[in-house]
Formats: C-alpha cells, structure tokens, sequence
C-alpha cells in the first residue's frame, strides 16, 4: 500500500530514533523533517506546514503532551493528526496522550509494517480533513458572495477559486458568477440608458383635439350646469 | 368634508383601475370612509380588483341609473381586513358586466342628473370621507360627467408620446370645466428614468402638480388582478408611492 504524500515531522529527542523514523519515511516517499524537543517542534510546526507528527513522550524542556496540549489549543495546528511514540509497557501515557487528541500511538522499537500503516491512515485522514476544511471554506466564498450581491459590492473575482472545482459547488459558483455578470451588464446597460425625459406635445392637433370634445352639445351643456353638477367638498 | 375623485386617463391600460383601488385600500386602512363607483359602464373590472364575484354580484351601478335601486343599495362592502382593523371602511358600486346590460346603456344613454344624485345620496347615506370615481378612459360622455361633478381630478398616464398628447387635451377639458384641483400620477415609469427628473418635466410642462412617479412594476404585473397590491404587500416600495397619491390627492381635496 502506498502512503498518501505529505510532510512529517517526527520529534524526538533521542538521536537514533529521529535518524530511524527519518530513514524509513523517506524510503516510503515521504518528506521528513525532524525535532529533538518539544519547543522547538512547536516552533517548527508554527512556521511551516505539516500532515502529520510522530510525537515522542518523555523529553526534556516540553515533553510530548505540552506539545499535544498546545496543539489542540491553536485553531491553525489542532487539525494536524498526531501520533504518539511510547515504549510498549507505557499504555498510561498512551490512552493520556489519545484522550489529548493524539490519533493514534506508535510502540517502541518501531515495526516498519506498523509505522507505515499508522502512518498511512494519518495521512488519509489529513487528507480527508483537509478536503472538507477546503470545501467549507469555499461554501462560505459561495454565502459572502451572495451577501456582496445583495449589497451592490460583488466582485467576480471573489468566486474564482471556488469556480476551479469540479464538483457541484464549483457549477454553482461559476453559475452564479455568470448570473451576477449578466445583471450587471443590465444594470450596466440601464445606467447608460437615463435620459432626460422628452415630452413633445402638438398644441395645435392637441387644440384641435380639445374642441371636438368641448364643441359638442353634451359639452356644452355641462359647462353651462357645472357650478350645480359638482358635488362641494364641503356638502 | 367629502373629497369626489375623478380617477382618470386618456387611454386604456394605464394602471387607473389599480391606482383607483390601491388610494381607497389605503385610505380606509387609515381609519377613512371610502366609496368607489365604477362609472367605467363601456368596460368595468374594478371589482375584480375588490374580490367581487361576477356572478353574484347583484345590484349595480346599471341597476341604478335604470331606477331599480337607489344607489345605495348597489354600493357593496367590500372592506380589505387592514381596513376593517383601523375602523375603515370602503363601498363599491361595480357596473355590471353583463354585455346586454353593457349595451344597454350604450344604447340608451342616461340621465346626467341621475347619476349626479346618486352619487350626492352615496355620500350622505353612507357618511364618507372621500368618494373615488374609477372613470372610462377617453372623452366619453359619461367621464366628462364625472369630471364636471368632480372637486378633485387624478389623471393617470404613462410616460410615453401619445400619453402625453392626450394628457394634454384632458387638463385643457378639465380646466374647462373649473375643476379645483388637478394631480398627475405618471405610472408605469420604465427603469432608466430618474422619477424626480420626471416629476419635474412632467410638472413643468403641464403646469400641473404631480402626486407621485411610480415605476414599473414586476411585482404588481404578477399580482395581476389577483388583488390590491397595498393589501397584500403593505410594505412594499409601489404602496409606499401609492400612499403619497393618497395623501395628495387627500390634500387636493
């Protein structure tokens, strides 16, 4: 079975272990990169991406649960899968550092065929993680657009990642992306089309007009009873 | 203090029948006294607008003029439940829509004065506050009678060529037969025009005030006559303006 793709930072501060983990993780076409404590692993894992970390207990300065700890109290590292390295008879620390969050531990001395499928379902999760992190930020792209729309202040720009997907959100956003250029291409179209108002009246053809009605008998009969036909506003 | 308002136009289609029901829904939801007669004999539909059934109408306008009721008797209630609630009330007099009772009339005409006492005894008897005339559009006879009788005249047109023409020859009749007060309602504005730029071309050149510049409405289009707008959407942007064609047609009384 081939292990998804991804970067992983393997903290320990035994020397041997780091180069063992490194070495059987690169073989497996990963990349790796490593470190001997905990602060310095959180120093690291702050200031560049991960997508997954092989997490040993006991060390010195931050052992590994002040890691995990710190992890799952920072919104930008609390995603990223932990695995957790202890020694076969520690099952205390192990079920500690799983009730932290940590998604799985990795027994020493290391078995390769286990190191690789812990790793592997750690990747796949990431992954699927990672999917709907990006699925969800793109749904709420979809809603913010709309509520430019509704405010006049929508860029079509704003819909451009989202548009890229091929999935069912990503026909929505273009279609909508294309809605919104049509109404403003009308509105577009309207604004340029205000114009003064042009009233032309023919006042001999409208004079005209007004004497064949006023010319008649029946006219004439009603002007002469107006001031007794119409009824007072005070009556 | 009753108002008489002669809703008009010069063509057909304008929107004076929707105008007509929109002013008198919002008046009575004022707590107002409404009558509306509809003295378009040659093609009556208001009632529609009011919810009346054709068929079971019974006595109209029609029926009055011929002397088989009073005009009271042919003034149904047709209160919307806005209305009713601030203690408003409005009364329609439909025509009928029967052709031969249409044709009748067209045939043998009827007396000016009969119309002029029914609509006297309309406002008496049922004590109102403002009376709207929903006319026939054009000259006819029987809309420069409504016009006569009138102390206050809404012509409603749209802002296009031949509405203007007309227009134009309406207000030199009216002013013909000393109406006090004359408004204009440009109704049916197509989106691109500024409605106060209108307003005030529109005012200018007519010498006229003008109660409200209303613009197309997709909404209204697809109310149909279903219903009065003002009833059904009280906040909507359309009865907002209409309540400005109230108010100044209230004023203008």
């Amino acid at each position: 079975m081939t292990i998804p793709a991804g970067t992983v930072l393997v903290v320990d501060d035994e020397s041997l272990n780091r180069l063992l983990l490194t070495r059987s993780l690169e073989q497996e076409g990963l990349r790796v990169q490593s470190a001997s404590n905990g602060l310095e692993a959180l120093d690291m894992l702050r200031s560049r991406p991960f997508d997954l970390v092989l997490l040993d207990i006991v060390m010195p300065l931050a052992d590994g649960f002040d890691v995990l700890a710190a992890m799952k109290a920072d919104p930008t590292l609390t995603h990223v899968p932990v695995i957790v390295i202890s020694a076969v008879d520690d099952m205390e620390s192990v079920v500690r550092g799983i009730e932290m969050g940590a998604e799985d531990y990795l027994p020493k001395p290391f078995d390769r065929s286990l190191l690789r499928a812990r790793i592997n379902a750690g990747l796949a999760k990431k992954r699927l993680l990672d999917l709907q992190r990006e699925y969800l930020e793109q749904v709420g792209r979809v809603v913010d657009a709309a509520i430019a729309m509704e405010a006049g202040r929508f860029e079509p720009e704003l819909l451009e990642p989202v548009s890229r997907r091929t999935d069912a959100l990503g026909q929505m956003a273009r279609v909508f992306t294309r809605m919104a250029r049509h109404v403003q291409e009308r509105e577009d179209r309207l604004k340029e089309q205000v114009r003064e108002l042009s009233i032309e009246i023919d006042h001999t053809r409208s004079a005209r007009r007004a004497a064949e009605v006023t010319e008649t008998e029946y006219f004439q009969n009603l002007e002469r009873r107006v001031d007794e036909l119409r009824i007072a506003a005070d009556q | 203090m009753a108002i008489l308002i002669a809703v008009h136009s010069f063509r057909g289609g304008t929107g004076k029948s929707n105008t007509t029901a929109n002013v008198a829904a919002l008046l009575a939801a004022d707590g107002k006294r409404v009558g509306v007669v509809d003295t378009d004999i040659q093609s009556p539909g208001i009632h529609i607008l009011f919810g009346l059934d054709q068929d079971t109408m019974g006595q109209s306008l029609n029926h009055y003029l011929w002397g088989q009721c009073t005009m009271v008797d042919a003034a149904h209630d047709v209160t919307p439940g806005t209305a009713a609630a601030a203690g408003g009330k409005v009364w329609l007099v439909p025509s009928s829509i029967r052709a031969h009772d249409i044709a009748r009339v067209m045939r043998e005409g009827y007396d000016v004065g009969v119309l002029n006492e029914g609509v006297r005894s309309l406002i008496q008897t049922l004590s109102l506050d403002v009376l709207l005339l929903d006319t026939h559009p054009g000259l006819v006879e029987e809309t420069l009678l409504s016009i006569a009788m009138c102390n206050s005249l809404a012509i409603v047109l749209r802002p296009d060529q031949q509405d203007f023409e007309g227009t134009h020859v309406t207000l030199t009749v009216a002013r013909r037969l000393k109406v006090p007060r004359i408004t204009l309602v440009v109704n049916n504005t197509p989106a691109g025009y500024d409605a106060e730029e209108v307003r005030a071309k529109v005012a200018t050149t007519y010498g006229c005030e003008v109660a409200a510049v209303l613009p197309h409405s997709d909404d209204l289009l697809e109310l149909g006559s279903a219903g009065i707008l003002a009833v059904r959407q009280p906040d909507h942007a359309l009865t907002g303006l209409y309540r400005q064609v109230a108010a100044a047609l209230l004023a203008s009384g």
